[in-house]
C-alpha cells in the first residue's frame, strides 16, 4: 500500500516536470547533458581506472543498425552516437546535433514534413575523420537500403530528398507527418561513411567486428564468448569519458552474475541485474549501492484474440478478475515490481493514472463467465457452443519467475474452471514464428511498449499491424478496433505532447477495457554497483542501464 | 596398410555425409529461427525479420541451403556464425583453449589418479580398497556432474567462500593462480567420472598383463615385486590406455558441456548451448562436424595402436 | 560398453560363481532392494503424503525439509518436496525404463538384421550406427528436445533414439559369430526361413549380453533425462522429473540448498542400484566386457 501511495506522488511530480519540459523549452539546454547529479568533487582531468560491467547476455552485435538486443544496445552506446539521446526525464538532449529541431525553433516546419538538422562542427570519428552531414546522409540511406540487414525502416522510410546544405547541416522532406520519428532517430547510431561506403558488402563488413563511432569510447578487444574491452576516447565532444578502460564480462548465469558482484569481480552489475529473491541481501551488502530502478518493461499475458475463447470480453475480464496479481507481486517478486493498469510506465508524460483499478475476485469472474453462458462441463471445464476454456500458456523456458507465476496462474484458473496448461519454449523457438505469426493460445512477456520516451504503439495495437492478417507491425495478439486505430493515427500525425497525452491516454482506457493483454506489473530492477563508483544514472527511456557510461568515474 | 588407410577414409567422408544430413535436417526443422531472438526488440516486425531473412537466404529450400553449406565446407569455408558475423572456425578457435584447459588438466588428474587406483587395485585384487574403489567408482558413474557441481558450489563457494563459483578468471588478473583457482572445481568435478572410468580399465589391463608368461618369468627371475610392477606390468598394462586416450577425444565436446555450464566455463560446450539458443546453425553445424570428426580420428587412433600393439589384429 | 563382449559356450551361468561374484552379487542385491524401495516409494508413496504433487501454497514457500509435515521441506511455489519427489520419480524411472525397452528392441532389430545378413545391407545399417555414435549424444538430444514437444513421451523417444547404437553393436556382433554354427546351418538345410533363425535360433543366445546393455541403458536414460531437464530442455513443469526439479534449483542454492541436493541424492540413488545390478549381472551371465 504504502508503495502505491510513494508511486503516487512522484508520478506527478515527474508529470508536473515533463510537462513544463516538453511544453516549447525543448530547444534550449544547460551543460549538464546528461542530467546527471552534481559530484562532490571536481572530475579528473585524465581518465583513469577500470570498470567491469557484468551482464547476462553476450554482446555480438556491433554494428548498431543490424538486430541487435539489449545488451548489443548497451555497447552502442558507448561507441556511438545518435543525433539526439534522450534523458532521464523523457527530454531529447541533442548529441550529434547542435539543438533538437522542433517547430518552434524552426527545425521541423508546422505541417511536420520538412526537416533540418544542425551538426555539431567538433566531433571526430575514432580514426581521426571528422564527422560531417554526409555521414549522416550516409546512414539514413544505409538504413533503407534493400542490401543491407537493417533492424528498423519504420519511420526512416518516410524520409525523402535528403540534401547536404554543408558539413554542419542537412535537411530532408517526409512523406507523411510523423512525430514519433524523433525517438526513432535518437535511438539510430550514426555510422562513418567513410569506412563503410568503400565495403562491397556492408552487412560483413569488417566495422561489424571493430567498429568505428564517435562516442566516449573506442574499440579495444574482444574475446568472444568471455569479454569485451573499451578504452577512453580522449578527443570526445561531450562531457567524459573518466575512466580508461571499459570491460563488458559476459556471465551467462544470474547466480554466478550475482555472487561475482558480491565478490567483487565485476564493478557494475548489469542487464539482467540482481534477482528479486537477492534484493533483501544485496542491499546490505558492504561496500556495494544497491538499489531499485524502474524500467519501462510491462510483463503482461498477452491473449491470441484470433482463438474462439477470447473473443468473448467476459472471458478476458474474467480471467483478469481471477488474477492475484498482488500475490504475484507480494510472494515470488518479493514485493518489488509496482502493479498496473496499463501497458505504459507510469513515469512517462503520456501514462493515464485514472485507469480502473484491477481487483482480484474469484467470485465475480465465476459470476461473469456464468452469465456470458459458459458453463461447467462433465470435467469442470466451462465451455460455450462447443468451445472450452481450455487454452495454453507459454514463456521462455528457463525463466523460474515467470514459471512460477505461469504455474501459480494455472491453479488459480482452476478453481473458476478454465484449463491452462504449460508448453514452454526454449527463446529461439519462443519468438520465432510462434509468437510473430500469432500461433500461441497465451504468453507471458515482458514488453517496452514505448520507442524511447514516444508513446507510438502502432505496431503493437493497430489492426492493420496483424502480421498473419497481412499487416506490418507486431500486432500478435491480433487486436482489432476501430476507434484505437483512429486514435494511433492521430497521434503519429500530432507534435503537441499534451494533445497526443490527450489521445494516449484515450489509447489506454480503450485498452484497459478490451483487455486484449491482461497488465500484471511494470518491472523494477534491482541495481547495484560498488560504493566507489560514481556517475551512474539510471534512465527509464532506454532499455539498458549503461546509456551514458561516459559519465561513469571512481571516486578519488 | 595403405589400402586400410583409404578404405576407412572413404568409410568416414561417407558418414561425414551421414551425421551432417541429419544434423542440418534436425537443426533446420525447429520452429523459429536465427532472427527470433530479436523479435522482442522494441520497433521489431515480422516485416522486417522476413526481409532480413530473405537477405541472409534463411528462406531457401533445405537441400539448396545444405547443398550451399556443404560445397563451401568442402572449400574449406565453414560459414559464417549468425550471431556474431564471425567464420565459424574463427568462433570454435576462441573457445577451444578454455575447453583444452578444462580437458587437459582434468585428464591429467584423472590418469593420475586412476592409474594409481587401478594398479593398487589390481595387485591387492579383493582388499578393502579394491572393494571400495570399486564401489566408489561405480556410485561416482551415477552422480550427474552437473549436481556434483552444484554441491561443490554450494560448500565451497557460498558457504566457505574458497574457491569462485564460475567463470575462469578475473578480468585484470591474468595470474596463473587466478587461473588456477577458476579451474579447481569444475577439473575436479569433471574428474569424477574420469576416475573412475581410468581406474577400472587400468585394474582390468593390469590384472591382464600380471598373469602373462613374461612377467611370471620375471618374478621367477627374482626380480623384486616392486621393480616388476614398474618394468613389466605398468608399461604394458598402459599400452592400452592410449587407446582410450584416443576414445575419450571426441569427449571433448560432449563430455564438458555440463560442467561448462554449471560453471560458467567460456569453453566449446557453452558456444554450443549458445549457439543452440539463438539458432546460429553455422556455429552449430562447425560444432558437430567439428566433434564429428574428432569421433573418427579418436576411433582411427584407437585401432591402429591396436593393430601396432596386438600382433593378432591384421588391417584389412 | 564395447563391440568386444562375447559370450561363452552357451554353459549353464549358475555353474561358475566365484567369491568375486558373490561379492559383486551382494552389491546387486543392494542394487535392487535399492530400485525395489524406490520404486515402492515413488508408487505408494504420494498416496500417504498429506500433500499433493501439484498443490501451490505461497504461504509455504521455500519450508526447509521437517517443517511440520512438510517432510522434505517445500519449493519455491511452497508445493510439497517429498510428494514432488515421488511423482518425478515415477515420470523419471517411466521414462529410463521405456527408453531402455525401446532402444533395446530398435538396437536388437538393427543388430540382427545387420549381423545376420551381413553384406553390404549391414555394412550400410552399421555405417549408420557408427553414423549415430558419431553424433555427440547430447547435441542430438537437445536438438531433438527443442524439435519435437518436450513431454515425457517424446523425452522417452527422444532418449531411445541416441541410446540403441551400442546394443545394436553388441547384437552384431554376437550374430555374426555365431551366424556359421553348426546349429544355424543346420536351421538352414532344414529350410527355416531366416527370420526363424535370427530370432528363435541366434538371438536366445545373445540375450546375456543384451540384458546386461539394457540394465545400463535404464542407468544412462535416467541420466540424460536429468540432464536434459537439467539444462531447460527436457520435461516442463508443472509435471515434475528428477531432472528438472534441479533446473531451478541454482538459483536457489544460497538460500534453499535442499532444492538442488535432495533430488540429486534421488538421481544418483536410482543411478547407482542399475548400475550394481548391470555389474551383478555382467558377472552372473558370464559377460565379459572391457567396460565395467
Amino acid at each position: 500500500m504504502t508503495d502505491k501511495i510513494r508511486n503516487a506522488s512522484t508520478t506527478t511530480r515527474r508529470q508536473a516536470l515533463k510537462m513544463m519540459a516538453l511544453t516549447g523549452v525543448a530547444g534550449i539546454f544547460a551543460p549538464n547533458l546528461l542530467g546527471k547529479p552534481a559530484f562532490a568533487d571536481t572530475p579528473p582531468s585524465k581518465p583513469t581506472g577500470r570498470i567491469v560491467i557484468g551482464f547476462s547476455q553476450e554482446p555480438t552485435v556491433f554494428n548498431p543498425l543490424m538486430p541487435r538486443i539489449e545488451v548489443d544496445d548497451g555497447v552502442h552506446f558507448s561507441l556511438f552516437d545518435a543525433l539526439f539521446r534522450i534523458d532521464p526525464e523523457g527530454r531529447f538532449q541533442p548529441a550529434l546535433a547542435a539543438e533538437v529541431p522542433t517547430t518552434e525553433n524552426g527545425g521541423i516546419s508546422k505541417d511536420g514534413l520538412e526537416w533540418r538538422i544542425k551538426l555539431r562542427d567538433d566531433v571526430k570519428w575514432h580514426d581521426g575523420t571528422p564527422f560531417t552531414a554526409e555521414d549522416v546522409k550516409f546512414t539514413l540511406e544505409l538504413v533503407v537500403d534493400p542490401n543491407f540487414r537493417s533492424w528498423r525502416t519504420a519511420g526512416h522510410s518516410l524520409v525523402r530528398n535528403i540534401t547536404v546544405v554543408s558539413p554542419t547541416e542537412l535537411t530532408w522532406q517526409m512523406e507523411t507527418a510523423f512525430a514519433p520519428y524523433l525517438s526513432i532517430l535518437a535511438d539510430t547510431f550514426i555510422v562513418p561513411k567513410h569506412v563503410l561506403e568503400p565495403e562491397q558488402d556492408r552487412n560483413t563488413a569488417p566495422f561489424n567486428n571493430a567498429p568505428i563511432g564517435t562516442g566516449p569510447f573506442k574499440w579495444a578487444n574482444r574475446v568472444a564468448g568471455d569479454h569485451l574491452e573499451l578504452v577512453a576516447n580522449p578527443d570526445y565532444y561531450g562531457e567524459g569519458p573518466y575512466v580508461e578502460r571499459l570491460v563488458y564480462k559476459y556471465i551467462p548465469d544470474l547466480t554466478v552474475l550475482y555472487t561475482q558482484f558480491k565478490s567483487g569481480d565485476i564493478d557494475i552489475i548489469g542487464s539482467q541485474y540482481i534477482t528479486p529473491d537477492n534484493f533483501d541481501e544485496a542491499k546490505k551488502l558492504p561496500g556495494k549501492v544497491v538499489n531499485l530502478v524502474p524500467s519501462a518493461t510491462v510483463e503482461c499475458i498477452y491473449l491470441n484474440l484470433g482463438r474462439p475463447q477470447f473473443q468473448d470480453p467476459a472471458v478476458r475480464q474474467a480471467i483478469y478478475a481471477a488474477l492475484d496479481k498482488q500475490t504475484i507481486i507480494d510472494a515470488l517478486y518479493y514485493g518489488l515490481p509496482t502493479p498496473t493498469e496499463s501497458y505504459m510506465p507510469q513515469q512517462s508524460f503520456y501514462y493515464n493514472p485514472d485507469l480502473p483499478k484491477h481487483e482480484y475476485n474469484l467470485e465475480r469472474a465465476r459470476e461473469l463467465l456464468d452469465g456470458a453462458g459458459w458453463k461447467p462441463g462433465s470435467d469442470g471445464i466451462r465451455a460455450k457452443d462447443g468451445v472450452r476454456l481450455s487454452f495454453t500458456n507459454s514463456t521462455t523456458s528457463g525463466n523460474h519467475l515467470r514459471e512460477q507465476t505461469q504455474q501459480f496462474i494455472q491453479q488459480s484458473l482452476a478453481e473458476i474452471g478454465i484449463e491452462m496448461s504449460i508448453s514452454n519454449l526454449p527463446p529461439a523457438v519462443m519468438w520465432g514464428e510462434y509468437w510473430t505469426k500469432s500461433q500461441f493460445d497465451t504468453v507471458i512477456v515482458g514488453i517496452i511498449f514505448m520507442t524511447g520516451a514516444d508513446p507510438d504503439v502502432t505496431s503493437r495495437f493497430h489492426s492493420g499491424a496483424i502480421t498473419i492478417k497481412g499487416g506490418r507491425g507486431a500486432n500478435n495478439g491480433q487486436y482489432a478496433n476501430e476507434e484505437v486505430d483512429t486514435l494511433l493515427e492521430e497521434g503519429g500525425r500530432t507534435f503537441d505532447p499534451e494533445a497526443r497525452r490527450a489521445i494516449y491516454n484515450k489509447v489506454q482506457e480503450k485498452i484497459r477495457a478490451d483487455l486484449p493483454l491482461l497488465p500484471i506489473f511494470q518491472t523494477v530492477t534491482v541495481r547495484g554497483h560498488k560504493a566507489g563508483i560514481e556517475g551512474i544514472v539510471p534512465n527509464i527511456n532506454t532499455r539498458i542501464d549503461t546509456w551514458h557510461a561516459a559519465a561513469y568515474r571512481w571516486k578519488k | 596398410m595403405f589400402g586400410y588407410l583409404l578404405n576407412r577414409l572413404w568409410q568416414s567422408i561417407v558418414l561425414l555425409v551421414i551425421v551432417s544430413i541429419i544434423g542440418f535436417a534436425v537443426l533446420n526443422l525447429i520452429p523459429g529461427g536465427p532472427l527470433s531472438q530479436f523479435a522482442l526488440t522494441p520497433g521489431m516486425t515480422q516485416e522486417a525479420m522476413d526481409r532480413i531473412a530473405e537477405q541472409m537466404g534463411l528462406n531457401r529450400p533445405l537441400p539448396v541451403q545444405y547443398l550451399d553449406w556443404a560445397w563451401r565446407l568442402v572449400q574449406g569455408d565453414w560459414g559464417t556464425s549468425y550471431r556474431d558475423g564471425q567464420p565459424v572456425l574463427n568462433v570454435i578457435g576462441r573457445h577451444v583453449f578454455a575447453t583444452l584447459l578444462l580437458m587437459g588438466t582434468s585428464t591429467a588428474i584423472s590418469i593420475a589418479i586412476g592409474t594409481w587406483i587401478g594398479i593398487r587395485g589390481a595387485t591387492h585384487r579383493y582388499s578393502l580398497f579394491d572393494y571400495t574403489v570399486t564401489v566408489g567408482a561405480m556410485i561416482a558413474l551415477s552422480i550427474p556432474t552437473f549436481w556434483f557441481g552444484l554441491v561443490g558450489i554450494y560448500i565451497f563457494s557460498l558457504k566457505l567462500g574458497w574457491l569462485p563459483a564460475g567463470n575462469m578468471y578475473t578480468i585484470g588478473d591474468g595470474s596463473a593462480l587466478n587461473y588456477l583457482r577458476h579451474l579447481i572445481m569444475p577439473s575436479v568435478v569433471l574428474s569424477l567420472v574420469n576416475v573412475a572410468i581410468w581406474s577400472r580399465y587400468m585394474r582390468t589391463a593390469t590384472l591382464d598383463v600380471i598373469n602373462q608368461d613374461f612377467v611370471k618369468t620375471a618374478r621367477a627371475k627374482g626380480l623384486t615385486e616392486r621393480r616388476v610392477l614398474m618394468k613389466h606390468v605398468v608399461g604394458n598394462a598402459l599400452i592400452p590406455m592410449i587407446t582410450l586416450a584416443g576414445m575419450q577425444l571426441p569427449g571433448l565436446l560432449g563430455g564438458a558441456l555440463v560442467t561448462e555450464t554449471v560453471f560458467t566455463w567460456p569453453g566449446m560446450g557453452r558456444l554450443f548451448l549458445d549457439s543452440l539458443g539463438y539458432n546460429d546453425y553455422p556455429v552449430v553445424m562447425g560444432l558437430l562436424m567439428f566433434s564429428a570428426i574428432l569421433v573418427l580420428i579418436g576411433n582411427l587412433i584407437a585401432d591402429l595402436v591396436v593393430a601396432a600393439v596386438d600382433p593378432r589384429t591384421r588391417l584389412d | 560398453m564395447t563391440a568386444l563382449a562375447a559370450t561363452s559356450a552357451p554353459s549353464a551361468w549358475w555353474q561358475s560363481r566365484g567369491v568375486r561374484r558373490f561379492m559383486r552379487h551382494r552389491l546387486a542385491i543392494v542394487g535392487l532392494v535399492m530400485i525395489a524401495a524406490l520404486t515402492l516409494a515413488c508408487v505408494l508413496g504420494p498416496y500417504l503424503l498429506p500433500y499433493d504433487a501439484l498443490y501451490i501454497d505461497l504461504r509455504a514457500r521455500f519450508s526447509p525439509p521437517l517443517t511440520g509435515s512438510h517432510y522434505l521441506g517445500t519449493d519455491p511455489l511452497g508445493r510439497d518436496l517429498a510428494a514432488r519427489l515421488l511423482i518425478a520419480g515415477r515420470i523419471s524411472l517411466l521414462v529410463g525404463f521405456f527408453a531402455m525397452l525401446l532402444s533395446t528392441l530398435i538396437g536388437t532389430v538393427i543388430g540382427v538384421v545387420a549381423g545376420y545378413w551381413g553384406g553390404w545391407i549391414g555394412a550400410a545399417l552399421m555405417r549408420f550406427v557408427d553414423a549415430f555414435l558419431s553424433f555427440p549424444s547430447i547435441f542430438l538430444l537437445l536438438a531433438l528436445a527443442a524439435l519435437l514437444e518436450p513431454n515425457p513421451l517424446m523425452i522417452t523417444l527422444i532418449i531411445a533414439l541416441t541410446s540403441w547404437m551400442e546394443v545394436a553393436r553388441i547384437v552384431e556382433a554376437e550374430v555374426r559369430s555365431l551366424r556359421e554354427r553348426d546349429f544355424v546351418l543346420a536351421g538352414r538345410m532344414l529350410g527355416l526361413r531366416s527370420m526363424h533363425i535370427m530370432f528363435r535360433e541366434i538371438l536366445p543366445n545373445a540375450v546375456g549380453p543384451i540384458i546386461v546393455a539394457a540394465t545400463l541403458t535404464v542407468a544412462r536414460a535416467i541420466l540424460l533425462e536429468a540432464y536434459i531437464s537439467f539444462l531447460g530442455y527436457g520435461i516442463q513443469p508443472p509435471l515434475p522429473s528428477w531432472g528438472n526439479m534441479l533446473n531451478g534449483a541454482q538459483q536457489y542454492l544460497a538460500s534453499a540448498p535442499w532444492l538442488a541436493i535432495i533430488p540429486g541424492i534421488a538421481i544418483t540413488m536410482a543411478v547407482t542400484s542399475f548400475n550394481f545390478i548391470g555389474d551383478g549381472l555382467r558377472d552372473a551371465l558370464d559377460v565379459r566386457s572391457d567396460h565395467f
